[in-house]
């Protein structure tokens, strides 16, 4: 475990965690003041039906306690940002969604409120979470948020692209790349593969899935810094460089936005890809508005024949980076209780399987009741099947150790994707990445403020 | 010298009229304070201070959510060997080189162009200005969708395509060369007008007599643009030269929505990189530091352009 | 021969410049397959306001224009005030200093926002500004009233001396003269001015983007930069952004480009 810093500031917090444990009433749950106004930062996801259902959630419980709650939406962009500018002018929400390494970091800034009691009465209610995700909501053994789903990244494929050539469906990373090159064609302007190594999710999301499949990781289990000077590392950059060579993917693959790959595979110019749900969303959407028969049929089409395999797995296993979702409270609430309950109530199985409906398969939910809860809207076709899935293989951002202030930086200081960069693009070797991206890793641990 | 910038900027020679008497003169001194309030409130307090808050923070090891501690000259220590900082710096430099020498050359052909026409000079001089008053978000994303690899957005590729002179796209921003090339462009499309009217507006103060006894010595068109066009224009090159080259060496707009500064680090600026280490990061005393690196240059910068504007002055 | 070159020359500009914007024009009114499939490059086939029509109603863009305005109203009316004050005072007050305070504004204005923004973000984060356009109420003068006030005390000093001392030896204070006698004068000085700051404001970028996180309270550049790199792509919506964000700006320019250009020869070159 790292050791923490501002000790006076962890106490407090703790302290503040513990008062509001302590005035909870021993059974049900946290009583509302009528009147009371919480406000709950959410993110906007791709897909609108979904944020709206999940304001409309939250509105349900405002109705029923005659409380208020204003909903405010920070997009995949600016997590970082939005929640780092509202701690530095001190106007943090009552309730915030934090992504994956949110919880540790804010809880080591002291932001968050500990919640380890009242994580267990949820646990009555909704059933715990699966070992691969509680530690993204702990911090030194306490509990500081409350999970709630993750949104997985899958590998999606065009089955009848597969079929033609006679390849085989990829279960891992090294079958993707002998698949890709068996069906790329230069020619046509159909390649085989579309991975970016760029600076979202699809980018440093897959890299660390390919690292962490390989066994590799840049933490070790106490979460301090360790080498990833190692072979399954070299195996893990020649896979990141050698998808660029051999045409196996569009020139201008690097340099990808968000939506490059979603285009490039929806538009059939690339046979896999690394994505979320968004890509299925998208098609179904396009067969909603087809225009004519003609277009319906061939969008159809497009759905039944496009496949959301699950992530792909290396050699020590099938290890998905994700966005883990989870609730906490922000330790500048003025009603730590209603936060509390508002949190009860989004993640109760009823209130998540009305947000699931609207979610076109984003979410998969995390607390066993909520999941067992959601497993018929999860059954409605093979590609949803695996977006439920999605908590089984995931694994949080330092991986094997537990999300660290470091290991979020590392993540955010694109080194993970800058390093494959420097070898297709500045032409470095790989021992030579692996050595940058080995040395930039240590100097965060090393600087990161304690 | 700074002060003779100033008295460039009031310019012309002492006002003449009478004296003014002594309570005049102390009524003029309380007026102009109270004119001069607001301006000195902006100034000090969202510019003076803030600069001076950059220079303490820069001193610091301010992390997001943590107060800051004083850590002495270790941010910079630390940039000074940062390789990552070292690649910012070169491509600052060529991207602000590259486009303002590009800049100019255009300006000059513009200015010659516009210089050309009698008719119509204002209409066209205004048309021209269009890229200068265009957001730069736009100029941004316009010349990204330009350069685009995918047919239907990209400018270059589509009519490529269609004219057969290609058979596949060419991801023009793909490689760091590419990249750089295509910043540089949208910076130069956007930036050139403004050099265009400026040689313009030099060129006017040129005497005609000057350009008539050179033709009537025989001299042609080019002798004429090198030997009287281009000297007549020095002054103008050189203050119009050194006020982009600070603008754009610090330029945000365009590259953070062109590239982010990819693909990798090859277009990464100081801008962009102090927001990246500030906002992503969440390291403050090191994203101001990285910003600070830029200051010494925009003294020299300014000493240069007041003294130049002096140097005119007293040439008159 | 000159004159072909000249002819040709202008030809070559007016490509040049015109073009990105046909391109973009073009593509606003393009629908989402002839975009993504290419199938008509150059002119719009079928021609769509479904682009202008989405943008409205799907998405944020009627608030983010709405904001973007009344930023840009509200700086200008800052900005032309403060401008106005301090450059009649520059221009026309004789007092000690006079040239120095002259030569504060040229250095501020060369003062690049890219050093200020993070200090800037923490002292209006102290005023409880951020997140809000207030924050860019207050910032944004930063930029545009070094600019105007230079612009102005070019206007101000090409006035005569005379019409201020007449009404100065009729007995009237300064700050009478100023208003009743100089302002009037100065008008299309101050119309230029504040079409510079609306401008300036309209266009800003960075500190929108590091001011303001609330998706309520962004303006334009800093929405439109959020929608293109989210995971949806709505290429013609962002086309359609784009002209419509351009066209105020270059409506309000129509009337005054000489002014424009006068001004920027002004700002740029003394002398």
């Amino acid at each position: 475990m790292p050791s923490h810093h501002l000790s006076r500031r962890t106490v407090l917090a703790g302290a503040l965690g513990a008062s509001a444990a302590l005035a909870l009433p021993r059974l049900g749950f946290p009583a509302v003041k009528k009147g009371t106004s919480l406000r709950l930062w959410i993110l906007k996801t791709y897909v609108e039906p979904t944020n709206k259902a999940i304001e409309a959630s939250a509105q349900r419980w405002a109705q029923k306690h005659g409380a208020a709650v204003t909903v405010e939406y920070f997009t995949f962009e600016d997590m970082q940002t939005k929640y780092v500018a509202a701690i530095e002018s001190n106007s943090t929400p009552d309730v915030g969604q934090l992504e994956t390494s949110a919880p540790s970091r804010f809880a080591g800034m002291g932001q968050l409120l500990d919640l380890t009691s009242f994580s267990k009465q949820i646990e009555s209610q909704a059933g715990k979470a699966p070992a691969n995700v509680a530690p993204v909501t702990m911090m030194d053994g306490k509990v500081y948020s409350i999970p709630w789903y993750v949104m997985g990244a899958f590998w999606y494929v065009w089955r009848d692209v597969f079929e033609k050539a006679k390849v085989k469906l990829p279960g891992t990373f090294a079958e993707a790349k002998e698949a890709a090159q068996a069906l790329t064609r230069p020619k046509d302007n159909f390649y085989g593969m579309g991975q970016s190594w760029n600076r979202t999710a699809d980018g440093y999301g897959v890299m660390q899935s390919l690292m962490y499949s390989h066994g590799v990781g840049w933490a070790g289990k106490d979460g301090k810094y360790k080498s990833i000077k190692t072979p399954q590392m070299q195996t893990v950059m020649k896979w990141a460089t050698d998808i660029y060579t051999n045409q196996l993917q569009p020139a201008d693959t690097l340099t990808w936005t968000g939506s490059g790959n979603n285009e490039n595979f929806i538009a059939k110019n690339i046979a896999q890809t690394s994505n979320g749900p968004s890509i299925t969303f998208a098609m179904e959407n396009a067969v909603a508005k087809a225009t004519d028969a003609k277009d319906k049929k061939m969008k159809e089409d497009a759905l039944a024949n496009h496949v959301a395999l699950p992530h792909l797995g290396g050699p020590d296993g099938r290890r998905m980076q994700a966005i883990a979702m989870s609730m906490g409270v922000f330790k500048g609430s003025k009603d730590p209780e209603a936060a509390m309950s508002l949190i009860a109530h989004l993640v109760s199985p009823e209130e998540t399987v009305m947000v699931m409906k609207d979610s076109y398969g984003q979410f998969a939910p995390v607390l066993e009741k909520a999941k067992t809860a959601s497993k018929d809207y999860f059954n409605k076709n093979d590609n949803y099947r695996t977006f439920g899935r999605a908590a089984e293989w995931f694994a949080p951002t330092g991986w094997p150790g537990p999300v660290t202030a470091a290991a979020a930086e590392v993540q955010a200081s694109n080194l993970l994707t800058d390093a494959p960069a420097k070898v297709i693009v500045d032409k470095w070797s790989v021992d030579q990445a692996i050595e940058w991206e080995d040395k930039k890793i240590k100097e965060i641990y090393d600087t990161l403020r304690a | 010298m700074t002060r003779d910038a100033g008295a460039l900027a009031l310019g012309a020679p002492a006002r003449r009229g009478r004296p003014r008497r002594g309570r005049q003169r102390t009524r003029d001194l309380g007026t102009a304070a109270l004119f001069l309030l607001p301006l000195f409130v902006l100034v000090l307090g969202l510019i003076f201070y803030p600069f001076y808050r950059a220079v303490w923070l820069s001193f610091t090891d301010k992390l997001v959510g943590y107060p800051e501690r004083f850590v002495g000259l270790r941010n910079y220590e630390y940039l000074a060997q940062d390789d990552a900082f070292h690649q910012v710096i070169r491509n600052s430099f060529v991207f602000t080189i590259v486009s303002v020498g590009l800049k100019i050359v255009t300006g000059i052909g513009m200015a010659l162009v516009l210089n050309g026409i009698i008719r119509g000079r204002n209409f066209f001089r205004g048309l021209f200005l269009l890229p200068w008053i265009t957001s730069t978000v736009i100029i941004a994303l316009t010349w990204r969708w330009m350069f685009d690899a995918f047919p239907g957005r990209g400018f270059f590729n589509s009519v490529l395509l269609d004219v057969g002179l290609l058979r596949q796209p060419i991801a023009f921003m793909a490689t760091p060369e590419g990249a750089m090339m295509a910043v540089i462009v949208a910076n130069w499309w956007r930036g050139f007008p403004f050099f265009g009217v400026s040689f313009l507006a030099g060129m006017a103060s040129i005497p005609r007599e000057t350009y008539e006894a050179a033709s009537v010595d025989g001299a042609g068109a080019g002798r004429r643009f090198w030997h009287i066009t281009l000297p007549g224009l020095k002054h103008v090159i050189i203050v119009t030269t050194l006020l982009s080259f600070i603008m754009t060496i610090n330029d945000f707009n365009i590259i953070y929505v062109m590239t982010r500064g990819g693909p990798g680090s090859a277009t990464q600026v100081f801008a962009t990189y102090s927001y990246q280490v500030a906002f992503q990061q969440l390291r403050w005393g090191r994203g101001v530091t990285i910003s600070i690196f830029l200051v010494p240059l925009l003294v020299v910068g300014i000493i240069l352009i007041s003294r130049y504007l002096l140097r005119d002055r007293s040439g008159k | 021969m000159t004159r072909a070159l000249t002819i040709a020359g202008l030809v070559l500009f007016l490509l040049v410049i015109l073009v990105p914007f046909w391109w973009i024009a073009s593509m606003s009114f393009k629908t989402y397959e002839q975009i993504q499939f290419a199938t008509t490059i150059y002119v719009p086939k079928p021609f769509t306001w479904e682009n202008y029509t989405g943008l409205w109603s799907e998405t944020r863009f009627p608030l983010w224009l709405r904001n973007s305005v009344v930023t840009a109203l509200v700086v200008t009316l800052i900005s032309t005030v403060v401008a106005a004050l301090a450059g009649y005072a520059v221009a026309r007050i004789r007092f000690p200093g006079r040239e120095a305070v002259a030569s504060i504004i040229l250095i501020v204005y060369l003062i690049p926002p890219a050093l200020l923004f993070i200090p800037l973000y923490r002292v209006l984060a102290e005023l409880g500004a951020t997140n809000s356009l207030f924050a860019l109420f207050l910032s944004y003068p930063t930029f545009t009233v070094p600019f105007c006030t230079w612009l102005l005390i070019g206007f101000f000093k090409a006035l005569p001396d005379e019409l201020e001392e007449a009404a100065l030896i009729d007995g009237a204070g300064r700050i009478t003269a100023f208003v009743r006698v100089l302002l009037p004068l100065a008008a299309p000085g101050l119309v230029a001015s504040a079409i510079f700051a609306f401008t300036l404001s309209w266009n800003e970028f960075l500190y929108a983007l590091v001011f303001i996180q609330d998706e309520k309270a962004l303006t334009v550049p800093v929405g439109l930069n959020l929608l293109i790199y989210g995971d949806v792509f709505h290429w013609g919506q962002l086309m359609a952004a784009s002209v419509i964000t351009t066209l105020p700006v270059v409506a309000l320019y129509m009337f005054i480009h000489r002014w424009m250009a006068e001004g920027l020869v002004a700002g740029g070159v003394k002398g």
